[in-house]
């Protein structure tokens, strides 16, 4: 007999130990692990893709993320960190290679192009059926609907306003600016902070990146005009390019704007404000934090943009979103991390941290939001909100950046007339309306 | 009796040694020529068949085979053309002030002096720093509101107002070129350093003999011994330089209106913020033309390096 191959008490003892260890490591998993925690059989970790511009968002979002892994154990949300910059990119290539993350953290300007990619996970089933449906603001839902298509979770919301600095005010004397000043007060206000001999200047004026075309855009709102009018381009009408010529003349001709607003981005305006160097500014509320840590909370506030002649005033409405993608591995693991972003203290916790806006209209009521002077000129602004026209055909995105920018950047330094600028962006969004 | 052995007839190789002595030789070459190929020939391939579609990767609907239509739009987009003029601005200012204050910076080296060792290793740290991180530094040195260049020269008393580097069309371009020489300069200082350490000095001091001058020296026994290596390190230099977006990427992003812009930065832009693959891949490949055309011109006007060997 081959000794080999017979089963001796002892391999028989052997097989039965490890068939023990094995059993007990496999125990009711689904309670108090037993050696080590358990994730249901299967179930893959959500890869999540999330853009950095700063080391406060890793920070929250790692305790958000471990919190919601340690309250359950199916399966556990990745992280991956992108720096803000490179996330658009890096989804991009993802998408183009056939391995993007399950879910990302996106702008809804991205998501409509990657909605046209075939890339983005039908999501209108599930966000109907959901708890909160009914109170996410109307504005936010339209932001992340394409063709009738819940697409994204808007995690929070994005509205322009002005900031000012109310230390220089007292310091010069002048009378604070109320939420109905007009087009007029605006530059009054802004003259009177220009002392350009001391390197200060009225109005920070962005003149780099999307919102460099933005927040012009919104002036021509507030001047009658609008961006798409009947299904055709109307961003060179009249209106539209009276109002842009009086938004450049802040620099041209009042002067009221740093010499480097042609190429001023985020982090300049943001800066320049915080030093001193500028005395108001134009964004969303996603800075009034850094504010608060430069300039102090009881030094500056926030206003709504200024009305027009016509009467009138609009603040691009964006929404930061949570998106997943078709080809997730655990779309239902995704779904419940998003949704768990969106409950009542993840939601405040991440808003009220970074000092945004958050999209549910309970959570927006809270003293944490409403009773906020530095977010006031942006709660304020809800009234006047719109969806940003921009959003209306995924190519307009990437085109506002390529064209659009270097056509402003032209026109704020005179280089180009306002006309001219407006015609030939109307010319290059006509060609991308398919 | 004896047995008569016949030699048998030596069976002819299949192969003759000649040809597999070659075809083992050429067989050493083909992990580095596969490597080349999958990284390098394939890439190009795909790029250029990419070129002749419409793939705008948010509009999967209409790609389609387009021939030549990218290259047509290519020749009529004014960008395409301030691109390219940018590019011999910005390739060619900063490459020949790189070698004239690089080479001027090796033969400092080259001279014996207390420290000679600490100044040869601090010349190298540009060149170590990252290309991005080299960007974010100067854009700070550049800003006109608080950074360190204009309250220098203000303080000096060289200007009363702050001048706007890299905001102002007329003066963004020279920032950047000029940043982009603080970085390359060590990287021609090390290269034409080495090759002056090579110089035999009995040709110098047989010259000194013989009554040449610094300048003939320079110009008749310095120069031409380092000629293969200046013609490499140029012709090495104004490709990488040519293909650099980063500096322009960060400190201007191309701007204002353009003014920045060279090929590659706006390649960069037509293929990740319009997702225009197809138009992007267009003009990668015209910048792969330029970039061979100039290489082949370039060797051929220096006469290579083969010959002064």
């Amino acid at each position: 007999m081959d000794e080999g191959a017979s089963l001796s008490r002892r391999k028989l003892l052997h097989a039965l130990g490890a068939t023990g260890v094995i059993a007990a490591a496999d125990l009711a998993w689904w309670d108090e692990p037993l050696i080590f925690p358990r994730r249901a059989w299967g179930a893959e970790p959500v890869r999540f893709q999330w853009s950095v511009p700063e080391p406060t968002r890793i920070a929250l979002m790692n305790s958000l993320a471990e919190r919601f892994n340690q309250s359950q154990k199916d399966f556990a949300v990745a992280i991956e960190y992108v720096p803000q910059a490179q996330a658009r990119q890096k989804l991009i290539s993802a998408i183009t290679g056939g391995s993007p993350p399950d879910l990302c953290q996106a702008w809804d300007n991205w998501i409509g192009q990657f909605n046209g990619m075939g890339a983005v996970e039908d999501i209108t089933a599930r966000a109907k059926a959901w708890k909160y449906y009914a109170d996410v603001a109307p504005t936010a839902w339209q932001t992340v609907t394409i063709n009738d298509k819940i697409i994204s979770l808007p995690l929070s919301v994005t509205l322009d306003g002005i900031y000012y600095r109310t230390d220089r005010l007292k310091e010069l004397g002048l009378k604070a600016p109320t939420p109905d000043w007009t087009w007029d007060e605006f530059l009054a206000l802004a003259k009177a902070f220009t002392k350009a001999d001391k390197n200060q200047y009225g109005f920070g004026m962005r003149g780099s990146g999307t919102w460099a075309l933005l927040y012009p855009s919104e002036y021509c709102y507030a001047n009658g005009a609008e961006v798409l009018k009947d299904g055709k381009v109307a961003i060179n009408s009249q209106e539209a390019i009276d109002a842009l010529e009086w938004y450049l003349d802040l620099a041209l001709k009042h002067k009221v704007t740093p010499p480097s607003a042609a190429t001023d981005g985020f982090v300049e305006i943001v800066e320049t404000f915080g030093r001193g160097v500028t005395s108001m500014y134009q964004h969303n509320s996603g800075s009034s934090g850094q504010q608060k840590k430069n300039v102090g909370a009881e030094n500056f506030a926030t206003l709504p943009v200024p009305i027009g002649p016509a009467k009138k005033r609009a603040s691009f409405w964006f929404s930061e979103t949570l998106t997943m993608f078709k080809g997730a591995k655990n779309k239902e693991g995704a779904w419940q991390f998003m949704s768990f972003m969106l409950d009542d203290e993840p939601s405040q916790k991440y808003c009220s941290t970074l000092g945004l806006l958050p999209a549910r209209k309970s959570l927006l009521d809270r003293p944490e939001f409403a009773g906020d002077p530095a977010l006031a000129g942006f709660v304020q602004s809800f009234p006047i909100g719109i969806v940003s026209p921009y959003l209306a055909y995924p190519g307009w995105g990437g085109r506002i950046d390529s064209d659009g920018v270097p056509l402003i950047q032209q026109a704020m330094l005179g280089k180009i007339s306002a006309k001219d600028c407006l015609d030939r962006f109307a010319e290059i969004l006509k060609k991308e309306m398919s | 009796m004896t047995t008569l052995t016949l030699a048998r007839p030596r069976t002819r190789p299949l192969i003759s040694w000649r040809v597999r002595k070659l075809l083992i030789g050429y067989s050493y070459l083909v992990p580095a020529a596969f490597c080349l190929l999958a990284t390098v020939v394939v890439p190009i391939i795909l790029a250029i068949r990419m070129s002749l579609y419409a793939d705008v990767l948010y509009k999967p609907q209409d790609y389609r085979f387009i021939g030549l239509g990218n290259y047509l739009r290519l020749i009529e987009d004014p960008v395409f053309w301030l691109s390219l003029r940018n590019s011999v601005v910005w390739v060619f200012g900063s490459v020949i002030l790189q070698f004239v204050f690089g080479f001027a910076a090796a033969l400092l080296l080259q001279q014996a002096f207390r420290g000679r060792a600490l100044v040869r290793t601090l010349t190298l740290l540009p060149w170590i720093i990252p290309g991005v991180v080299v960007g974010l530094i100067w854009e700070w040195l550049y800003q006109p509101n608080y950074g360190v260049i204009n309250d220098l020269l203000i303080r000096l008393g060289l200007m009363s107002e702050r001048i706007a580097w890299l905001s102002s069309p007329d003066l963004a371009m020279a920032a950047v070129v000029f940043t982009n020489v603080w970085r390359g300069i060590p990287f021609f200082a090390i290269m034409l350093l080495a090759g002056l350490q090579a110089v035999p000095d009995e040709l110098y001091e047989a010259a000194h003999v013989d009554g040449a001058g610094v300048f003939s020296r320079f110009w008749h026994i310095t120069l031409p011994l380092l000629r293969p290596i200046i013609v490499v390190a140029t012709a090495t230099r104004i490709i990488w330089t040519f293909n650099y977006a980063d500096l322009i990427f960060v400190m201007t992003g191309g701007g204002p209106a353009n003014a920045t812009q060279i090929t590659s930065s706006y390649t960069l832009l037509q293929a990740y913020s319009s997702l225009d693959f197809g138009y992007a891949a267009a003009l990668s490949v015209v910048l792969l033309v330029v970039m061979l055309a100039f290489t082949w011109a370039y060797l051929r006007v220096t006469k290579g390096v083969e010959e002064t060997e």
